[in-house]
């Protein structure tokens, strides 16, 4: 690995965010492409962090410090990649359903999505399911990620994969839901593809969604 | 009578103090000025034009919502008209009897149970599974038996009833299991109104609501500064209806709320602040109880810690917060974040029930709880019974008298001699001398004949022995049919929202 790879992923183990831009115009400038930083110099420094974080050895801030490093190199690799038309690791689309304020959760998986090197899209909270329709035809996921809190609103989750049913877009994506009254059990019921009891795992989960793809 | 003593200072119960007053003011004044700088969200239009029709300033609309931003002279008023002491007292016995009377005010402690776990362990398997209408009767009759057990919450959400109107059914189960004072959950206005229906026809009247209200409702704003369509409706039905409300937010040290306790302890003030203000525009003398249930974000796991030394330090903040606000509190004790009934429950229980028990947080709820508040278990509220127990040992104190320095005494005994056949012994020892009903102090002779069980079996047999004990309905067949038709109502109404699914199997 060249030295500026090597920097860049540790810049992104540390969270090193204001040097981030700086380390990949760099890489840029020494010739290499816009794949070969993402895949040996970010994604390097991320599966370091997941490792380290499922070990208990780095935490949850310092976590999403390290996302964020390596979001602020993929606001500028981002044109190049889709320019030389590179495969991107997939699209999330990530919502709180119908009824429910709670998205702390939520919020917590798009980050380790983005960490993981989704494009994550995130349209809020209290999501009914006609909006999740429309936000998979606009931004077509390979992913969607739904969240409640309460058991009251779990049934959305049921609704809103009815509704993605009805307006046959229910193929195109596979459907994660998580939240803490969910279990697996009440995600195989309604159909959906996966279950995740916590952020690190969803962001697994999506990633096996894709490479089955 | 002759007097010889002067300037002699009592403290009649051992103290705690977490904040000072300068401190409490410096948190105080911070949250006005979130208040009225930051603002919060509303979702709810009533509740929005309430606040503005009394001068708040309303800005960024958006469909669903509004910024309200509270002048500080709207909490002022909101103050001079918020009760400092709220009663809420239980159904009746068979004999028309309200026995069980929670009165809170500043200093006094009431224990009960948590709410709504979506889990429970099984009292016989110890299996963990969803929570049905029989878990939540059994906790409500252990509950009825426990003597340091003074309100009911439902440990376990009911979930083999239908899902939008589960909060009757709960409702019915708890007034099957117990007639001390309940906090309830509605799942909307509609449950609360059927629910407030059921608690007069347990009471007999509008009348005896009136006299003494038989629950509260839990009502909690959502972290960080929103308050839900559903909230707000909720809070201004209970001003509306005079039923008391918990007004709780739960922020989370480094998730929903900053990651110092300073700054969570500011915002959930804020939070509460804000329903204080509107209960009071809507009704003044509504009464209102602030929590309470505030604690950090595990940084490893990302959970809700309800067993962590940061809950406890949270919670006994706020109290000081909530006396000097003269507002009765909700705390937060007997909770842990274990998966089971072990070592972990039993430290993290006797540290939060300890500490709330001293600092003198009023509603002191949570008992039960396991894992982080998802699931309920039988064990850890009757071993919290006897920690309760020990606890209020401690607040009982050391009165120093002359009759308790006891000079008399040692003087007749004198020295070599034993006051184990003394009267003064024999007259004090029950008062003066806790004596434990689950700890084992046995010699190791009697321990090991008597089948060297450890605490967790002994805790395990008492609440089986009280699962099964024969007790007297607490309400006669008319009057749960009554009760039990109302619930069948509601699903009747509402049997189109649920899913063709199985939701909790």
């Amino acid at each position: 690995m060249s030295d500026i790879l090597e920097t860049i992923s540790t810049a992104v183990i540390e969270g090193d965010v204001d040097e981030m831009v700086d380390l990949t115009e760099d890489a840029l400038d020494e010739g290499l492409s816009a794949q070969e930083i993402l895949d040996n110099g970010l994604m390097a420094g991320m599966d370091y962090v997941g490792v380290e974080f499922k070990a208990g050895n780095m935490f949850v801030p310092e976590v999403l410090r390290s996302a964020k490093a390596m979001q602020t190199a993929m606001d500028i690799l981002k044109p190049l990649l889709v320019e030389s038309g590179a495969p991107m690791v997939g699209k999330v689309l990530l919502a709180t359903v119908k009824g429910d304020l709670h998205d702390i959760g939520k919020n917590l998986v798009g980050m380790m999505c983005e960490g993981a090197g989704f494009e994550v899209k995130d349209i809020g909270k209290d999501i009914e399911p006609e909006a999740f329709v429309a936000a998979v035809k606009e931004f077509e996921p390979d992913v969607v990620g739904m969240s409640a809190l309460l058991t009251t609103t779990m049934r959305m989750m049921g609704h809103t994969i009815k509704a993605l049913e009805e307006a046959g877009l229910r193929d195109r994506v596979k459907v994660m839901i998580g939240g803490a009254p969910v279990t697996q059990a009440f995600a195989d019921e309604i159909g959906a593809d996966g279950y995740a009891s916590n952020a690190a795992t969803a962001a697994d989960l999506a990633k096996t969604f894709v490479s089955a793809a | 009578m002759q007097v010889r003593k002067t300037n002699y200072l009592v403290n009649a119960t051992p103290t705690l103090q977490v904040l000072t007053e300068d401190e409490i003011e410096a948190i105080y004044f911070s949250a006005l000025r979130v208040l009225s700088e930051t603002g919060v969200r509303v979702y709810e239009p009533e509740g929005v034009e309430l606040a503005y029709s009394h001068g708040a300033i309303v800005e960024n609309a958006d469909e669903k919502s509004s910024l309200v931003k509270i002048p500080s002279w709207m909490v002022d008023r909101a103050r001079a008209t918020l009760p400092h002491r709220v009663t809420v007292v239980g159904p009746p016995d068979r004999n028309g009897k309200r026995n069980y009377v929670m009165d809170l005010f500043k200093n006094q402690i009431y224990y009960g149970t948590g709410s709504d776990t979506p889990f429970t362990l099984d009292p016989y398997t110890g299996e963990r599974r969803r929570a049905t209408y029989k878990d939540v009767k059994n906790f409500a009759k252990l509950a009825q038996a426990l003597p340091n057990i003074d309100f009911f919450m439902s440990l376990g959400i009911t979930q083999d009833t239908a899902v939008g109107t589960y909060d009757r059914w709960q409702y019915l189960a708890m007034l099957e299991g117990t007639n001390k004072p309940i906090n309830i959950t509605a799942v909307d206005i509609e449950g609360l109104k059927d629910q407030l229906e059921m608690a007069y026809i347990r009471l007999g009247g509008k009348t005896e609501w009136k006299k003494g209200p038989a629950f509260s409702l839990y009502i909690e704003p959502v972290s960080p500064l929103s308050h839900s369509e559903e909230v707000v409706q909720k809070l201004l039905f209970c001003c509306d209806n005079d039923i008391p409300f918990v007004y709780t937010p739960c922020p989370l040290a480094g998730a929903t709320a900053p990651c110092t306790l300073a700054g969570t302890a500011v915002q959930a003030l804020t939070e509460s602040l804000f329903g204080i203000v509107l209960s009071q525009l809507r009704k003044p003398g509504a009464q209102v109880i602030i929590g309470g249930l505030m604690s950090n974000m595990d940084m490893k796991t990302s959970v809700y810690c309800y067993g962590s030394p940061e809950m406890a330090l949270l919670s006994a903040a706020y109290t000081d917060i909530t006396k000097w606000l003269g507002v009765p509190e909700y705390e937060t004790a007997g909770c842990s974040d274990t998966k089971l009934f072990d070592e972990q429950a039993l430290m993290e229980a006797t540290f939060n029930i300890t500490t709330a028990g001293l600092i003198g947080g009023n509603m002191i709820h949570d008992v039960g709880y396991i894992e982080q508040g998802l699931t309920s278990c039988p064990e850890m509220l009757v071993a919290s019974n006897e920690i309760i127990d020990r606890v209020k040992r401690i607040l009982r104190g050391i009165p120093v008298t002359d009759d308790t320095v006891a000079l008399d005494v040692m003087d007749e005994v004198g020295p070599g001699g034993h006051y184990l056949a003394h009267d003064h012994t024999y007259n004090r020892f029950k008062t003066e001398i806790w004596r434990p009903t689950l700890t084992d102090r046995r010699d190791y002779n009697d321990w090991t004949k008597a089948g060297s069980k450890t605490y967790q079996e002994r805790v395990h047999e008492r609440m089986i022995e009280l699962l099964e004990a024969d007790v007297e309905p607490l309400m006669d067949e008319a009057m749960f049919k009554e009760l039990h038709r109302i619930c069948e109502l509601a699903d009747e109404r509402h049997k189109d929202e649920e899913l063709d699914v199985q939701m909790f199997v």
